[in-house]
């Protein structure tokens, strides 16, 4: 490949680029508004994750119900034991 | 839920390595005080023989505070923050807990040889990336070690959505990984040629090859080191200790990626010269521009946070940390486009203007930052009070001091020395010789010198405080929600 | 798309991965290709300068000294003619530096001899008063390592293909010849040079870390 075609590749790559992640940034912000208006997610109150974080204060947003957390813990407990 | 009771969090490798970040911030800034004094009274470079002068040390200081200090100050945080965030303890993984001390020992094993074999001037001279190739892998195993650590956590947590200084951590630990390896391609000599020094190597990439890729690293590995991490401490501890949620979290996002981005922009600028259409290249430059408005958000929405509680500066002098330091990110990432425009950089690149913008953002934002972070932490890891407000009190204002001093001096010495290569007499000839505009520098670098000599009794204040708070300090019955109690 | 990725950790490393590594390869690699071509008239460093070199590594004397002379009429009068990316083809690590404490070192062979670098070297104030550079009278003392030196032109011939013994190169041939040839080298500066001690040494075939770093600053052209 001769240079001035690499540049020019160079060039659109480069340029798609800023096009693409600006698009998917402005995207985005859209997203996270309109999830939060129209209530589909409120991402406000992702805040507590720093505010709450005990180990035993209630979870923001759980993985697993709690009561499957606690059997998963009774089991270790037991086998600690 | 009795049995969570059982569970607390474990700090214990966080512990380690905030001792860590204590004792290599002494080293690191001890060494920087010396060479800074040593470019002002140069018979200083004499004291070790061959091992002391500021060749030697120079990087040894670069080196300490970026791989010691910072490295440290970002792990004590993770082990510590990690944890809390995704409300899982590293007691309830024998494996990650073994994992977190491996990492702590073989990084500790690396450091030392780190500071010895800089001192023995064993170095491939490539800022950052000084190490030879036996430290080089060394320091890919602590890291692969991390990135065990942050999956492994991330993986048992309870909390489903990863707060937003965990984003911060996996980007520092993947820009970081990447970064390294290709900057640190390396030939070792002797497997090839079966003579001289065992850990000798010879870069891959030549002259200026080598320039663009240690250019690449060298502002990238200063993003990922030196801003993305910190600004995953200033998430957590600001809100934490003030009490106050983050201002917007959707802003917090926002600016995440923003900041992502931009920094990936910053990388091609140059190529605006290419022989794409102009009309195109038009458009990449207004994009460009509409892509770097959201990753000044973060400084934004951490003083935003504040808002209506100002009167905690007063209170609380950990929170006067965070809030000069996001200050401090503000003043040097409008400093650092500033010094690109082409012009600007004509004049200030080489000149001291450089390690000027440099220290604002280390001493300032990182510095401060890790400071007030670890105070944080301290009581919480060892259910004490913090030993003294007043010395929190007095520290804040001798370092806010010399970093006032330090560049201040630096913009003033760049600038005037900048001018002066350039000055040029009626006919065209240069004005000054050189040794000319080396000397009229004496009095900012003695200024530098002190402002860092001031910022450095601090840290010893920050030190002896922490010493104090773990081994002396009242006890605490139940961990504070918020602000840290202190005496 | 954006639920599925916050609450994904492994697809969201992966995607900032690719983000990132995309951005590396375009702005870097078409740069790389462009710039690998050595100019013409640049030869690769002997034995005896690669050894000064790696002196100069050593002693860090890139965290004062630029190698990079900047186009502009103000640099070209104060360091002579302005860097063109083909002479640094053969320079593993590149050596610009970051910052200018002390002055530009990319000609510095055209103006400074081996008497001067001498004496500067052993006490910079006696040649420049005023002068904050460390003095390096510890190179009068230590003997230079011929053997890393060797190792490495011995690797960038065989790895990079860098053209030691091609005609109209300099030669780099076996470890007995690579030797001989650097310490005949080296006798011609010692002769240029006055310290007693270095000339005693060299006569028992023992170079001094001083010849070796005049010999690669004196190549600096
Ligand atoms: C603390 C910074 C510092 C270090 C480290 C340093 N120098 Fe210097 N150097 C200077 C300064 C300042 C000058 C200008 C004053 C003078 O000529 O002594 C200078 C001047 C020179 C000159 C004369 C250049 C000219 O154009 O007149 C040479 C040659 C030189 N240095 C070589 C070296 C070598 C080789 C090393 C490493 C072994 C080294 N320097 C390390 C600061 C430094
Ligand atoms: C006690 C305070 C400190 C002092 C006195 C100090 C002093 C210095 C000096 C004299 C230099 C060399 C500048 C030159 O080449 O002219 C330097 C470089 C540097 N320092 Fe510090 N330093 C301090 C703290 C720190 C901290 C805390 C960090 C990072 C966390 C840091 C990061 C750096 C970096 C990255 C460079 C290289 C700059 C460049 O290449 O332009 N320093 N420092």
């Amino acid at each position: 490949m001769d240079m001035e075609l690499i540049r020019t590749l160079q060039g659109w790559g480069y340029v798609s680029m800023i096009f693409i992640l600006t698009i998917g940034l402005y995207a985005y912000i859209y997203h996270l508004y309109k999830s939060q208006k129209s209530g589909i997610k409120d991402y406000e109150k992702y805040a507590n994750l720093a505010l709450n974080d005990e180990i035993d204060d209630c979870l923001v947003e759980g993985l697993y119900s709690q009561d499957e957390k606690k059997i998963n813990r009774s089991v270790k407990n037991e086998l600690a034991e | 839920m009795q049995s969570s009771n059982a569970i607390n969090y474990d700090y214990t490798v966080a512990k380690y390595f905030t001792v860590a970040t204590i004792v290599l911030g002494i080293v690191g800034m001890s060494v920087g005080v010396i060479i800074a004094f040593q470019l002002a009274f140069p018979e200083l470079n004499n004291l070790a023989g061959e091992y002391g002068n500021f060749g030697r040390l120079r990087p040894l200081h670069t080196d300490a505070v970026a791989f010691g200090f910072t490295v440290s100050g970002i792990m004590a945080t993770w082990y510590y923050i990690g944890q809390r965030v995704l409300k899982v303890s590293m007691a309830e993984s024998k494996f990650l807990m073994f994992i977190g001390k491996l990492q702590f020992w073989l990084y500790i094993v690396t450091v030392a040889a780190v500071v010895v074999s800089l001192i023995m001037g064993i170095t491939t001279s490539k800022e950052y990336a000084e190490f030879e190739w036996p430290i080089d892998i060394a320091i890919v195993v602590v890291w692969v070690l991390w990135g065990i650590s942050i999956f492994g956590l991330i993986g048992i947590r309870r909390e489903k959505v990863l707060y937003i200084s965990i984003w911060y951590y996996i980007a520092t630990f993947l820009g970081i990984a990447m970064l390294y390896l290709f900057n640190n391609m390396e030939v070792p000599t002797y497997f090839v040629a079966g003579v001289g020094k065992w850990y000798h190597s010879v870069s891959m990439y030549a002259g200026s090859n080598d320039a663009m890729v240690q250019w690449w690293y060298g502002h990238n590995a200063v993003a990922f080191a030196f801003t993305v991490p910190i600004i995953a401490m200033i998430y957590y501890f600001l809100p934490k200790e003030s009490g106050q949620p983050v201002f917007s979290y959707k802003l917090s996002l926002l600016s995440f990626w923003g900041l992502m981005f931009v920094y990936l922009w910053a990388g091609g600028h140059h190529l605006l010269y290419s022989t794409v259409p102009d009309w195109v290249q038009t458009m990449g430059s207004i994009f460009s521009v509409v892509l770097i408005l959201p990753s000044w958000g973060s400084a934004i929405n951490m003083l935003l946070t504040m808002k209506g509680e100002w009167g905690q500066l007063k209170e609380n002098p950990l929170v006067k940390f965070y809030v000069l330091a996001s200050t401090f990110y503000m003043l040097s990432t409008l400093e650092g486009p500033i010094q690109a425009i082409k012009s600007v950089n004509a004049l200030a690149h080489f000149t001291d203007w450089i390690p000027g913008h440099v220290h604002d953002g280390t001493l300032g934002w990182v510095g401060f930052m890790i400071i007030g972070a670890l105070f944080h932490m301290a009581p919480r890891m060892f259910k004490k009070e913090i030993f003294s407000k007043k010395l929190i009190e007095s520290q804040f204002w001798l370092q806010t001091t010399g970093i006032v001093l330090y560049f201040s001096s630096m913009w003033i010495a760049g600038i005037t020395q900048g001018m002066m290569w350039r000055a040029t007499d009626q006919y065209g000839n240069l004005t000054y010789s050189f040794i000319d505009t080396v000397e009229v520098l004496h009095p900012y670098w003695t200024l530098r010198a002190v402002g860092g000599l001031f910022y450095l009794i601090g840290v010893f204040m920050w030190a002896y405080n922490m010493y104090k708070t773990a081994t002396s300090s009242r006890a605490i019955e139940k961990e504070p929600q918020y602000a840290s109690p202190m005496a | 798309m954006f639920h599925w990725l916050e609450k994904n950790p492994f697809f969201f490393a992966v995607g900032v991965f690719v983000v990132i590594a995309y951005a590396g390869i375009v702005t870097v690699v078409p740069d790389f290709m462009e710039s690998a071509r050595p100019l013409k008239g640049v030869k690769p460093y002997t034995t005896l300068q690669l050894a000064g070199r790696q002196i100069y590594i050593e002693n860090d004397c890139n965290a004062c000294h630029s190698q990079l002379i900047r186009p502009f009429k103000s640099e070209t009068d104060r360091y002579g003619k302005y860097s063109l990316s083909g002479e640094y083809a053969y320079d593993r690590p590149f050596l610009w530096g970051s910052r200018r404490i002390g002055p530009d070192l990319h000609r510095v062979g055209n103006y400074r001899t081996t008497d001067w670098n001498e004496n500067h070297m052993l006490d910079p104030e006696s040649v420049v008063p005023g002068s904050i550079m460390p003095k390096y009278g510890f190179m009068f003392d230590k003997s230079m390592d011929f053997d890393t030196a060797y190792a490495e032109a011995y690797t960038v011939k065989k790895v990079f293909n860098v053209p030691y013994d091609k005609p109209g190169m300099p030669k780099l041939g076996t470890y007995e010849e690579a030797k001989k040839a650097a310490i005949k080298e080296a006798g011609a500066i010692v002769a240029d040079m006055k310290d007693q001690a270095v000339k005693d040494a060299y006569k028992k075939g023992d170079i001094k870390e001083i010849v070796a770093i005049i010999a690669y600053l004196n190549s600096l052209k």
